[in-house]
């Protein structure tokens, strides 16, 4: 392995990922400095509950009309992350338990789950341009995000194998494609998911407590 | 996103400055800064975005910051269904822009970002502020139907009310909005009832229903102290419909009840709530908490109104920081509670035309009734048919979220009202229920215009006539 790819592997990435730590602890700083109203009225139900059941939506299709309705786009949604869950994984994996790719039922499984997100990757891009309500409430960042990961999908398929030693572009290609993304990533929607918690957090507590998404109490 | 033309575009002509405001330069709510004025002028623009900081909760900072434009909320909003072809009226669009001033202006992350732009998202001007009231009072009814579809929980309802409330505070408000809110500011209620003209109501209805029953004892007591409940109304009852305050009465009367309608507080509906104006929300929602504290009353209880539901049963002890100190409750659940004690006595054949019910947004969504009404129901009525889809997933009577006050958005309302129409009809049913003064309007201006064969009637209308007396 040349000193450039073991630079890449380690040292940049480290640096990458720490920055977009930072950036999400000053995100979560900030988002915890504002206030949030308490409930000053009698509870019919459960907020606790009600938290539960909307952190739990995302394995709950059936409770959303949307989900319910297009279960194609939820399988989507599904595959998606898994394959984003398994490049990053990946992105770990090479540098610090490289043995665990020695398997090549492992490689194949990781790019079989990437390729089929990539595809997905591709069936949204197309989506995202070619119906026009998407593409007219879509902006750079939409566009260049879902390009990032696809590239992302496609080099970690490349760079699964971990062959340095035939040659290294797949997995200079990865790793830099991986550090440009922890930078890019608190900047874009691809940060999302810091927020998803959150967001359902206070979805779920406010409609728990007033017995609408949770089971109510008896009431006299 | 760009800022692209949106439909609301049609309504830029609209002035700013109204006759309306400007009539009420002396008026005391304006006079103490209660009400206010729009005043033409640069400062509107920052002082817009001093107030969407000022005003940010944990809340919506996360609403805010979470969207990715899936845009899957297009689905659910009857505007963006009634106008599949159009962008500017799906929920993340109408989002987008308060969105996109929060980014720009206020997230620090944006700000940063922002430096690195040379061109637009400037201070928005009076014209952009403008076109911003048109879309976020002119093309959403904040049924919040985009927020229970959101994979991500982001609250469009909740981004929108907070932009009606800096538009509020700045006096960029759609006329009927500026009126209500200066009737409520100055009177207490609504609809500007004045105190004599409230009693008077209160004691026509009280000697037409002795009449009807031939029952001199039959009451409607007002201010009397340590009754079972304190009874709150909708000023529709007493202005338009004192009908609604009859059947109540003749219900609690057989029911044996012991209540009382306060003197002063007896509006629970609260235009707070469609302004975003929390200030005029806590005042009016404290007049009623204050009015049963001062009658010594064991509960509230609220008569069918969606929005004065939700703002009397669960946002107004919020907005007036006012811990809840009584029970409070729908006069749905107290007839339910009368049903089910035998205290009622009903034959569901007094009423044989096919029923619907359509669930209020601000109950079904934003409170916690949904069986309820349906419990009462199929024990008043022989024929019940659900409507699809209903419960939580019910569409909006068009009319939500002060709407019906403001006139210049109504041929849109009504564009958008087919989605609403079509479930009706598909329904077959005679009569459309529901338990919101609000959506006894809406409903009725969708019939009337799509030319639909059926009435609308209010829970306690099917109870009374179905009432073994």
């Amino acid at each position: 392995m040349s000193g450039f790819l073991h630079f890449l592997e380690n040292e940049i990435q480290l640096a990458a990922l720490s920055f977009l730590l930072l950036i999400y602890a000053m995100r979560l700083i900030w988002l915890f400095r504002l206030c949030s109203r308490r409930e000053k009225t009698y509870a019919a139900g459960s907020a606790a509950a009600g938290i539960a059941r909307s952190l739990l939506n995302i394995a709950t299709p059936w409770s959303m009309e949307s989900t319910r309705r297009h279960p194609g786009f939820y399988l989507q949604f599904v595959v998606f992350h898994l394959g984003v869950t398994a490049a990053i994984t990946l992105s770990f994996i090479i540098p610090y338990a490289p043995q665990l790719l020695e398997q090549r039922w492992r490689v194949r499984s990781l790019q079989t789950l990437i390729g089929a997100a990539l595809l997905v990757g591709l069936i949204r891009f197309g989506r995202r341009l070619v119906k026009a309500n998407l593409r007219r409430i879509s902006g750079i960042d939409d566009f260049l995000s879902l390009l990032l990961v696809i590239l992302f999908f496609l080099t970690a398929i490349m760079a699964a194998p971990n062959r340095f030693r035939q040659s290294e572009w797949p997995l200079v290609a990865f790793f830099g494609l991986t550090a440009l993304l922890l930078v890019y990533v608190p900047f874009s929607k691809i940060g999302h998911y810091l927020y998803y918690p959150f967001s359902r957090f206070f979805f779920g507590r406010q409609l728990g407590h007033r017995g609408v998404t949770a089971k109510k109490k008896n009431l006299p | 996103m760009s800022v692209e033309k949106s439909s609301a575009d049609a309504f830029r002509d609209l002035p700013l400055e109204t006759r309306s405001q400007q009539q009420a330069v002396g008026l005391k709510s304006v006079v103490n800064d209660r009400l206010k004025l729009y005043h033409r002028g640069e400062a509107n623009g920052k002082r817009f975005l001093e107030l969407l900081g000022r005003r940010l909760t944990r809340p919506l900072a996360a609403s805010l910051a979470a969207c990715v434009h899936c845009g899957l909320c297009a689905e659910a909003c009857h505007y963006a269904l009634a106008r599949p072809d159009d962008p500017t009226m799906t929920p993340v669009y109408k989002a987008e822009q308060v969105r996109r001033l929060f980014k720009r202006h206020v997230d620090w992350k944006g700000r940063l970002l922002s430096r690195l732009r040379t061109r637009g998202g400037g201070i928005p001007d009076d014209a952009e502020l403008n076109r911003l009231k048109n879309i976020v009072f002119g093309t959403c009814s904040a049924c919040r139907r985009c927020t229970f579809n959101c994979p991500m929980g982001v609250d469009t309802a909740a981004i929108i009310r907070l932009a009606r409330g800096i538009l509020t505070e700045l006096g960029i408000v759609p006329e009927g909005v500026f009126n209500v809110s200066r009737d409520q500011w100055e009177t207490g209620n609504q609809m500007a009832v004045g105190e004599t003209d409230f009693l008077e109501t209160v004691e026509w209805v009280q000697e037409e229903l002795r009449a009807e029953m031939g029952d001199a004892r039959i009451e409607i007591p007002i201010d009397r102290p340590d009754c079972d409940f304190m009874y709150s109304l909708n000023p529709r009852e007493i202005k338009f419909d004192p009908r609604s305050l009859a059947n109540a009465a003749k219900v609690f009367h057989l029911a044996g009840e012991t209540w009382t309608l306060p003197r002063f507080g007896w509006d629970q509906t609260n235009f707070g709530l469609f302004s975003g104006d929390d200030r005029l929300g806590a005042e009016v929602a404290r007049n009623l908490y204050q009015a049963a504290r001062r009658l010594r009353a064991r509960r509230i209880v609220i008569s069918e109104c969606g929005h004065g539901y939700r703002s009397s049963r669960w946002e107004g002890y919020n907005w007036a920081d006012y811990p809840q100190d009584l029970p409070s409750e729908s006069v749905i659940r107290t007839l339910q509670r009368y049903l089910r004690q035998g205290r009622l006595a009903v034959d569901a054949n007094k009423n044989l035309l096919p029923v619907t019910f359509h669930d209020s947004c601000n109950i079904a969504r934003s409170g916690d009734m949904v069986e309820e009404p349906r419990w009462i129901l199929k024990r008043v009525c022989a024929d019940f048919r659900e409507m699809h889809p209903h419960g939580r997933e019910n569409f909006c009577c068009t009319g939500g979220s002060g709407l019906l006050s403001m006139a210049e958005y109504r041929p849109l309302r009504l564009e958008v009202a087919q989605i609403k129409a079509g479930q009706l009809r598909a329904t077959g049913a005679k009569l459309v229920c529901t338990m919101c003064h609000n959506c006894v309007d809406g409903l009725g201006d969708v019939i009337k215009h799509y030319g639909l064969d059926m009435k609308v009637v209010q829970v306690l209308d099917l109870v009374t006539s179905a009432l073994v007396l």
